[in-house]
């Protein structure tokens, strides 16, 4: 398998697309409570290749602003 | 690797140098395992001994000279104040009384960098904010319950 070189890399992308779309068709007529917006969040979330950056904090900056 | 994940990654190289055994909890631990939110801190759930009261000093020094503040004179928890982003020492248990041993045994490894983060399961964080019920807790309890629902569809 060829090295995931990121949310850059135009392949890599549409290959990370393909399995959020693809999952997304499976579950939502599985769980049609959630919303489907969250839904779409959620598996971009699950599914996001474990070398991909990620950001989770939210830091209070000068002025009251929060920047991630 | 973003700026949080190289935190994150030297947050577990302090702990590892430090002699620390400590469990990620909280919002982390979701974060960790997939769920799409954010926080302004870390938890981490440690054993209350005096060895590990002792370590706590050698954590704030592989921090870069953190300094240890008790949140409240009703709690325990302590805060490190002085790295980028706050860390939350918890001790012993979390709510609803889930302990130590317990939550380590359902936890679940995750690699950060070059380090390895023990992480309590997802359904425990969920069953910890629905019994801290903070507002602030409540206001997230929607979407990882869902994440953990999807999560579970998607594995099984």
């Amino acid at each position: 398998m060829p090295k995931d070189s990121g949310p850059h890399d135009a392949a890599a992308l549409e290959a990370y697309a393909e399995r959020v779309r693809e999952a997304r068709d499976r579950l939502a007529p599985r769980l049609p409570d959630i919303d489907p917006g969250d839904l779409l969040l959620i598996l971009q979330s699950l599914l996001r290749p474990a070398g991909w950056e990620r950001r989770f904090f939210l830091r209070l900056e000068r002025h009251g602003v929060h920047v991630f | 690797m973003s700026s949080d994940e190289r935190f994150l990654e030297r947050l577990l190289a302090a702990l590892e140098e430090s002699g620390v055994e400590a469990i990620v909890v909280g919002t982390v631990a979701a974060v960790l395992q997939g769920a799409p939110i954010m926080t302004q801190d870390v938890d981490l759930l440690l054993r209350d001994t005096p060895k590990n009261r002792e370590k706590i000093d050698r954590l704030c020094a592989a921090l870069g000279g953190a300094k240890p503040i008790q949140a409240s004179p009703l709690s325990s928890t302590v805060t490190l104040v002085g790295p980028s982003i706050a860390v939350d020492l918890v001790f012993d248990q979390i709510p609803p009384g889930l302990g130590f041993e317990k939550i380590r045994s359902r936890a679940v490894r995750v690699p950060v960098g070059s380090r390895v983060a023990v992480v309590a399961s997802l359904a425990d964080v969920v069953t910890s904010k629905e019994a801290s019920a903070r507002p602030k807790d409540l206001a997230q309890l929607p979407i990882l319950r869902d994440t953990l629902r999807v999560k579970r569809s998607l594995e099984s």
